[in-house]
């Protein structure tokens, strides 16, 4: 492999979904699965025309995000990857994720996905209680979840993560931490925790708005946080982001680059890129982008955007951000209150913190 | 001379608000060929936009309008437009002065009120002939003959042949028309006299400088003629005098006693034209000024600052241009630990104050931020030295005070009999002294109070209405000074004295003021990094706290895909919100927590 080659980590957008879940706003399309050929034909020709465009690239990680890649059957799964390969330098020890959706997966399906090189899979669990389940709009039960697990362990992916959510309407404490032991039971090697977040105009922004009442409140919200961390912390696992928690040499590789700021193409519809310093997002549009639309409006970052970005992306993770960067009488009073630490340079938010992390970028920027 | 004398009527409307003064004017132009119906907009006279929307006048007019009668003889008829709100009292006490007759229009529905009394009373001590006229017939609610039996009880008035009309559908206009012709006085004066011309409004004209309207009592004016303002003291050389047309200048070549116009005069600062102040002439003086003659003395004072301090200078240019307009409005500049540099500016009273404050927001597109509006105290310190104090911030130390004096008003409600318990209830509440109690008519009483003011412009206007389910009607006059018990509250948000929300109370009124501020504090203060303590204190003495509790947790903005737009759009929301945010210390403040302590309950 070319050492002098651009290395960037390279995201590619499935925007295809059996049902849209009633939490979600990501641009996905449900039941438009007929599309998927045309979608891998344009998605090809976008590869090239980016080869083409900066010339030979070198991955070292691929993320398959969506929507539900695991929509997409072996064979074009195996047809997609194929083309990844042949328009891209793919490390030999290159992090290749693709999400999974538990009930859109079987033993068949994950075997021929690991033969694509797939080598990590992301499975969307988000609760192991079904009635949480059902009002979160997700097409499989817990048990189904679990037994995706297994598969995916037997099929051979030993680099397997889950995605949780807590703070969900009705949930208490006692489903959540039950929700962490049986993920913790699983064979998994990372786990994500994402607090449910309420978009405008989602089926679970109206049931909220409607009934107020079924938030659970700030301080169980933010027990259940600390609950996830104090429970995956005895288990080995590292909390290395803000949402996400993982055993040693298991962190999301690409999952970093984001933090990192380092640099990513993104693929497909509706996927966003940051190359040479310079920010873009395709249209997204299903139609537009398979009409041939590129990207639209690119955001040239000022210095004063990079070092907001850095503050912003840096303070999520446990590597946190350069000391030296950021305004030291903030800095000492955000330290002074608890919700800061500096060690080697390096300053991170503390557990508390963490909380609060909008606030704390807040001060900062 | 003479002869002219006996064809000119001056006049004013009077009304309580919303019974249709202005519609019944724009019907006079109209029905007097002074502008055609298709030139009307609504309500001409009202000419600013706040004045149509709120449905009030805010600076007196005068028109000239020729109307031919049924006598065969044609008239002059002056209208002066009279300001219609009880911050404006001495405004309209001049314009009435300036007018031989009064036409009072009443409601056919809703019949007298607190403000139709307080006009008619005024009108009254000008010895001014009152034509009632009963509006709004179309209404099937109206009951005219009922409001006129009201009419003759309460004011004394006869209504045997007095118009029944409905500006709104154009009749009966011709009848007031009449009325007029027949029933106002003739204006009367020597021309040969001294001039004496009473001001009875100003107002700035870029061509022209600075514009008194007046009334010549006595004597003529004339380009070229060297006046002198008789209370200003200052002269000036006339450079125009004239009447006025429906938007415009009607130039003439003098004005006699017994008119009604303009005298322009290249005078720069409208400090220099005082309403009631009388103009004579250098050359033949009159021996002495008209009576009633009064220095217009603002009320109520709050602080104004520009959102952004960036803005200080055009907040300055803003109310520069509204004074050039409007000489009862007072500003200097001072500045506050909490909001940088602004303005303490007085005002006639708080519906003056709200006016200005939307006119700097509306026509020079300011963001403001205000601070609760104070009266003007007295105080007498140990020294024996008086001073006043209209910031509560120069307050000077408790041991320095001997003691303080606050005004009070003479105020009158009339309310419909069931609600009498409730007003005075309120009354009682704001610290009020009874003085009188009268039935008018069947179904309503009128009640005299004596309030201090600082009550007053405490949400007192907003409880009386929520009270009497706004059927209550509600006036001033300001009495005078009592010496009071008062103290100053102070307002410490995380140990440190927040100055901008100091206020000035009466001591059985402090402890639960303080309790309500901080409360309504804690309500609007966001929760922030750090706990906040909100108290209350009066010299030092805690009365009342509250805590603004620690932010617990964020919700974070998904990054997903590496899409981090969401999570900057959410950052520089919150930015945004927080440069609106005044820093007091180590809190952030939200710019309506100023004004917040106004609002209770």
């Amino acid at each position: 492999m070319n050492g002098d080659m651009k290395r960037v980590a390279l995201y590619i957008h499935l925007p295809f979904c059996a049902r849209k879940c009633a939490y979600c706003d990501f641009v996905s399309f449900p039941g438009q699965t007929d599309r998927i050929p045309a979608y891998l034909d344009r998605l090809a020709r976008e590869m090239r025309s980016a080869v083409g465009w900066y010339g030979p690239l070198a991955a070292d990680t691929v993320f398959l995000g969506g929507g539900t890649p695991s929509l997409l059957s072996g064979e074009q799964m195996k047809r997609l990857m194929g083309d990844v390969g042949r328009f891209f330098e793919i490390a030999p020890d290159a992090e290749i994720t693709v999400e999974a959706n538990p009930g859109t997966v079987d033993a068949e399906k994950l075997a021929v996905f690991r033969e694509a090189g797939i080598n990590r899979l992301s499975l969307g669990v988000q609760s192991f209680d079904d009635g949480l389940l059902r009002r979160l709009g997700r097409i499989h039960t817990a048990r189904e979840a679990e037994d995706a697990a297994r598969m995916a362990a037997e099929a051979g992916f030993s680099n397997l993560s889950l995605d949780l959510m807590y703070a969900l309407p009705g949930q208490n404490m006692s489903q959540w931490t039950d929700t962490l032991e049986r993920a913790l039971d699983l064979p998994v090697k990372h786990i994500s925790c994402y607090s449910l977040i309420l978009e405008d105009g989602t089926p679970m922004k109206a049931l909220i708005e409607a009934n107020p009442e079924l938030l659970p409140d700030e301080e169980i919200a933010v027990g259940m946080q600390h609950e996830a961390a104090r429970r995956l912390a005895e288990r080995g696992f590292s909390r290395y982001e803000i949402s996400n928690y993982a055993l040693p040499g298991f962190e999301s590789r690409h999952n970093l680059v984001y933090w990192r700021r380092g640099d990513y193409l993104g693929l497909g519809c509706a996927a966003h890129s940051l190359m040479n310093g310079i920010r873009f997002a395709n249209t997204p549009s299903l139609e537009g982008y398979l009409a041939g639309e590129g990207a639209g409006e690119a955001d040239v970052l000022s210095a004063r955007d990079v070092y907001e970005e850095t503050v912003m992306l840096g303070l999520r993770t446990r590597e946190g951000v350069e000391a030296a960067l950021l305004p030291p009488d903030r800095l000492a009073r955000l330290c002074g209150a608890g919700l800061m630490a500096v060690d080697g340079g390096r300053a991170r938010v503390t557990e508390a913190g963490a909380d609060v992390l909008n606030a704390v970028i807040l001060e900062l920027v | 001379m003479a002869k002219t004398q006996e064809t000119i009527r001056n006049f004013c409307i009077i009304a309580h608000i919303d019974h249709g003064k202005s519609t019944l004017a724009d019907r006079l132009l109209e029905a007097t060929g002074v502008m055609a119906r298709r030139d009307m907009t609504e309500q001409v006279l009202d000419s600013m936009e706040l004045e149509r929307e709120r449905g009030i006048t805010i600076k007196s007019k005068a028109v000239r309008l020729p109307y031919t009668a049924k006598d065969g003889k044609t008239y002059e008829f002056n209208l002066i437009d009279t300001p219609g709100h009880v911050d404006f009292t001495y405004e309209v006490s001049r314009a009435l002065a300036a007018c031989e007759g009064a036409i009072l229009v009443v409601d056919a529905s809703q019949g007298i009120e607190a403000q139709t009394l307080a006009n008619v009373y005024m009108a009254l001590d000008h010895n001014l002939e009152i034509l009632p006229v009963i509006n709004k017939i179309d209404l099937p609610s109206a009951q005219p003959e009922v409001v006129k039996q009201e009419i003759e009880d309460e004011i004394g008035l006869d209504t045997e042949n007095c118009p029944l009309i409905s500006a709104k559908q154009g009749i009966g206009i011709e009848d007031v028309l009449e009325d007029i012709a027949r029933n106002v006085p003739a204006p009367e004066g020597d021309p040969d006299a001294p001039l004496q011309a009473l001001i009875f409004d100003s107002y700035y004209d870029n061509y022209r400088g600075a514009i008194s309207s007046v009334r010549i009592k006595h004597g003529t004016v004339r380009v070229g003629d060297r006046i002198r303002m008789m209370a200003g003291g200052r002269e000036f050389d006339v450079t125009e005098v004239g009447t006025y047309r429906p938007n415009g200048y009607n130039p003439a070549a003098q004005l006699v006693a017994g008119e009604v116009g303009y005298i322009a005069a290249s005078i720069k600062d409208i400090a220099d034209i005082r309403v009631g102040d009388t103009i004579t002439r250098t050359d033949n003086p009159a021996a002495e000024a008209l009576p009633g003659y009064k220095p217009v003395l603002p009320m109520v004072y709050c602080g104004i600052y520009p959102a952004d301090g960036a803005n200080y200078e055009a907040l300055k240019d803003a109310l520069a241009k509204l004074r050039l307009n409007d000489a009862a409005l007072s500003f200097e500049p001072e500045s506050s630990v909490a909001l940088g540099y602004g303005f303490r500016c007085g005002f006639l009273g708080l519906l003056h104050m709200e006016i200005i404050q939307e006119r700097l927001e509306r026509e020079f597109d300011l963001d403001l931020v205000t601070t609760a509006p104070s009266v003007v105290y007295n105080v007498i310190k140990t020294d024996g030295k008086r001073m006043t104090i209209d910031n509560p911030t120069n307050l000077p130390p408790a041991t320095e005070i001997d003691y303080m004096e606050e005004p009070y008003v003479d105020a009158q409600v009339i309310t419909p009999q069931d609600y009498v318990g409730a007003i005075m209830e309120l009354c009682q509440d704001k610290r009020g002294t009874f003085r009188d109690m009268k039935y008018i008519d069947g179904g309503r009483v009128l009640l005299s109070y004596d309030l201090p003011l600082n009550e007053v412009i405490y949400d007192f206007f907003d409880q009386l209405k929520s009270r009497t389910r706004g059927y209550a009607s509600f006036d001033y006059e300001l009495k005078g000074y009592v010496r009071s018990d008062l103290v100053k509250l102070d307002m410490l948000l995380n140990g440190e004295m927040c100055d901008a929300l100091s206020i000035i109370v009466h001591r059985d009124r402090a402890y639960a003021r303080g309790r309500s501020i901080a409360e309504k504090l804690q309500e609007v203060i966001p929760r922030q990094l750090f706990e906040i303590p909100i108290q209350a204190a009066i010299g030092g003495k805690i009365i009342a706290r509250e805590t603004v509790k620690a932010l617990r947790k964020d919700v974070l903005a998904k990054c997903y895909g590496g899409d981090i737009t969401r999570k900057k759009k959410l950052l520089e929301k919150q930015k945004e919100g927080k440069k609106r945010m005044r820093q007091v210390g180590s809190v952030e403040v939200p710019s309506e927590a100023f004004m917040a302590v106004l609002k209770m309950d």
